[in-house]
């Protein structure tokens, strides 16, 4: 019997998920672990693999269309399995959804991380999604349509030569003389590209002469005994639209669309308060260059200031627990573990990967982790639990010719640091103006959790760290 | 081999018919002595005598309505209208009795006759004189439609309609008149429902009736020079309509256009279409089947103002551009 394939749910606040591409056609047969499809969700994309072995019998969504989480985008079954025309309804209202017992939603979560899509057949429903009923009509005349059966070709990937972009038979006997091409594992065909090998060079061990990642290789050994690297996914770029008045407009999706809607919510539900400081960094700055040299022997990296702002945070947080806090419901919950955010500018928005349990690590573990993260976001290759439990979140500036400012607490956290560049400034020493290497750090906080006090004294506190960083071993 | 006029070809044809069998004979306004309003029957009385070339009162209802009676009676009449657009007056006798009485007497009385009648503009003869109202005809069980576009044709065809023992309509477009074309002097008919294929070609299915099959040639050199192969099919006869011709076309080409000079709307370019839409022909579609047809007005007097009003060879070159995505 056919299996649905569903869009996973891949983290707490996901709801939707945009398909980006399909790395198979309707009719192609699926090995299990085989990408099936690649997906945009709140905060990443990823390749969501088979968990089922068969023939694809049906895509319901292509790309860019927007599909609720656990909602049938396909099938996978037996050749000439007869599956619906339209998309069965989400398996199991959202509200359902919630009433799902834990064990199964745990379930779900796990497979998801795992990027594998959850096959159960119990929660199906037959009502088309509102997803399918405005997806645009395709348009091909009779014959290319003809065309298409007799080659085998789905219409869908055949770029239309037409008015609208109407498909015409010689498009389709186009595309099928091109699709001729060998037959190759989307990885194969990412190593191949990334390496600049011909597949039409490449013997296929796989059947019919279908090429896998390790013929590629094998064909590039004489040329370069290095391992290859697969190329990285370029991250989605939202399509300009070409309007008539000039300039584009890039619709609101993906990580840009979250952002928005997360910066909003969190300033329209957390009463935002923000207490500043400046802090001399003279200290600091000494220390780091006593470390430099040994963590980036221990590490490969050479430590930052963001990082160390990282430990001496981590460090005032198990001092003043009343910060490291989540309202949920009515509840207070102090979190036990202190979980560091660090805010990742990438190229169509903002990324928060998660050191855990900072207040545990060392400065070369912190530095190691932090520089393993951000890369990861700026590739887009963060997984889901990267991003997942942060208690706190650092937004650093100072790489910038900023001094202060107010940022927003990235809920369900109830507090955030901004960190001003640090600048040469006069200030008042014993008596004495002298210049010194100052920065200024900005707390924002929700003040339905956090009172001002206890946020000015964890403040105060980050600052002595800062200056005094020997306290960092106490 | 000799070339007649589409004129002449009419008038040898029923000339030769007649030679052959005293039932046929031809009545009409004027086609006596002055030899019909284009001169079709110019002579013939000389040859057949006022009995067989018989002048009538100006009423296309009595001249219909004889020609119906003679028929049923055995004769095998012709009749002429000065223009087809008379055939209003003359439609009660052709809808309601010549169309209906072979089968309403159950095959015991038949209505061999042919109403022939020059049809279409181009003539300055305005909104009265100047219709294209073979829609309205081939619309009727039991009427015959022919609409030859050439010399030749209008030689066969004619002959198989007045051996026909069914009511035929003849149209004859003015325009036509003057065209020329090899025909032979023998005897030869065309059989009703057969089309001809003016022109093969690859890319794109013309099917054109009547003069638009002239402009249709015209527009189809003119693209061979930009490389495009026009296929134009001349029906020829709307009723029995060689729908097997034109789909085996149109599975060759992928692409059809009707052009007819009747009004688009309610055309028969839309019998056309619609057969092909219905046949197997439709899966091999590789555009939008397109109709040019006359416009929607009544034909204007002013000469520039008539050409505007139906399809032109400029049409015809355009439209095809347009199927073929080659604008």
């Amino acid at each position: 019997m056919a299996k649905e394939i569903f869009m996973p749910k891949l983290s707490s606040t996901m709801e939707v998920g945009t398909l980006l591409q399909w790395f198979k056609k309707e009719g192609d047969s699926v090995e299990v672990g085989e990408p099936l499809f690649e997906i945009m969700t709140d905060k990443i994309n990823i390749e969501v693999e088979s968990y089922e072995e068969g023939i694809l019998l049906k895509k319901y969504f292509e790309e860019d269309d927007e599909v609720p989480i656990n909602h049938i985008v396909g099938y996978i079954g037996e050749a000439g399995e007869q599956v619906p025309e339209t998309p069965p309804g989400e398996s199991g209202a959202a509200k359902e959804q919630e009433e799902v017992s834990d064990s199964r939603q745990a379930q779900t979560e796990d497979l998801a991380e795992q990027g594998i899509t959850e096959t159960t057949s119990e929660e199906v429903e037959n009502e088309p999604t509102e997803t399918a009923e405005t997806a645009e009509k395709l348009r091909a005349t009779p014959a290319a349509r003809r065309v298409a059966r007799e080659e085998s070709v789905t219409l869908a990937e055949v770029p239309g030569s037409g008015p609208n972009g109407r498909i015409h038979q010689i498009d389709v006997m186009a595309f099928a003389s091109s699709n001729a091409a060998p037959k190759a594992t989307p990885l194969a065909k990412k190593v191949a590209e990334a390496e600049g090998i011909d597949l039409n060079a490449v013997t296929g061990t796989g059947s019919q002469g279908k090429i896998y990642r390790a013929d590629v290789e094998g064909a590039k050994q004489p040329a370069s005994p290095s391992a290859p690297t697969p190329a990285p996914t370029p991250a989605p770029t939202p399509a300009p639209t070409p309007v008539a008045a000039g300039g584009k407009r890039v619709k609101l999706e993906g990580i840009r669309k979250v952002v928005a809607q997360r910066m909003l919510q969190s300033k329209t539900t957390a009463p935002h308060v923000t207490l500043t400081t400046e802090v001399d960094m003279t200290e600091t700055i000494q220390l780091r260059k006593k470390l430099l040299g040994l963590i980036e022997q221990q590490t490969g990296f050479r430590v930052s200031y963001t990082e160390m702002i990282m430990k001496a945070v981590a460090t005032s947080l198990s001092l003043h627990p009343s910060i490291n806090v989540t309202l949920e419901g009515n509840e207070i919950v102090y979190r036990e573990e202190i979980n560091l955010g660090l805010a990742v500018a990438v190229d169509d928005g903002l990324l928060v990967p998660v050191v855990k349990n900072a207040n545990q690590k060392g400065l070369s573990a912190i530095t190691a982790e932090c520089k393993r993260l951000g890369k990861a976001a700026r590739d887009s290759k963060l997984k889901p639990d990267e991003m997942a439990g942060g208690t706190f979140t650092v937004s650093n500036l100072g790489m910038y010719a900023i001094d202060a400012f107010t940022p927003v607490i990235n809920q369900p956290e109830s507090a955030i640091l901004g960190v001003g560049r640090i600048n040469e400034k006069p200030v008042g020493v014993n008596g004495v103006i002298e210049l010194r290497p100052m920065m200024v750090l900005s707390l924002s906080f929700d003040h339905r959790v956090i009172n001002g006090a206890p946020a000015a004294a964890f403040l105060t506190e980050l600052k002595e760290v800062l200056e005094q960083p020997f306290k960092l071993l106490v | 081999m000799r070339e007649l006029t589409y004129l002449e070809a009419v008038r040898e044809a029923m000339s030769q018919e007649m030679r052959q069998n005293e039932d046929v004979f031809i009545l009409g306004e004027d086609i006596g002595v002055y030899g019909g309003a284009f001169g079709v029957t110019r002579g013939m009385i000389e040859e057949f005598g006022p009995e067989r070339i018989r002048n009538t009162p100006i009423s296309e209802a009595a001249i219909s309505g004889t020609a119906v009676g003679a028929a049923l009676t055995g004769m095998r009449p012709i009749l002429e209208l000065q223009f087809s657009d008379f055939i209003t007056i003359a439609m009660d006798n052709m809808v309601n009795q010549a169309a209906k009485i072979r089968y309403m007497y159950g095959g015991k009385g038949k209505v061999p006759m042919v109403l022939r009648t020059p049809a279409g503009s181009g003539t300055g003869a305005a909104a009265q004189h100047s219709q294209s109202l073979e829609a309205w005809m081939a619309h009727v069980p039991g009427l015959k439609v022919v609409q030859p576009s050439t010399a030749y044709d209008a030689k066969g065809l004619l002959k198989a309609a007045i051996d026909d023992d069914n009511p035929v309509i003849f149209y004859e477009h003015k325009l036509c008149y003057k065209t020329k074309s090899d025909v032979p002097e023998e005897q030869y008919s065309i059989p009703l429902g057969k089309a001809d294929v003016k022109r093969a070609g690859t890319d794109v299915t013309i099917v054109a009736t009547a003069i638009m099959v002239h402009k249709s040639l015209e527009a189809a050199a003119e693209l061979e020079k930009e490389g495009i192969q026009v296929e134009v099919i001349d029906p020829r006869t709307l009723v029995p309509l060689d729908t097997e011709t034109i789909i085996q076309s149109v599975k060759k080409t992928s692409r059809l256009i009707v052009v007819h000079e009747a009004v688009k709307r309610g055309g028969f370019g839309g019998e056309i279409a619609s057969t092909i839409a219905e046949s197997e022909a439709f899966d091999y579609l590789d555009a939008p089947i397109k109709r040019l047809g006359g416009k929607a007005v009544p034909i204007p007097y002013n000469p520039e103002l008539e050409k505007a009003a139906i399809p032109t060879v400029s049409d015809i070159v355009a439209a095809v551009k347009e199927t073929l995505n080659r604008q």
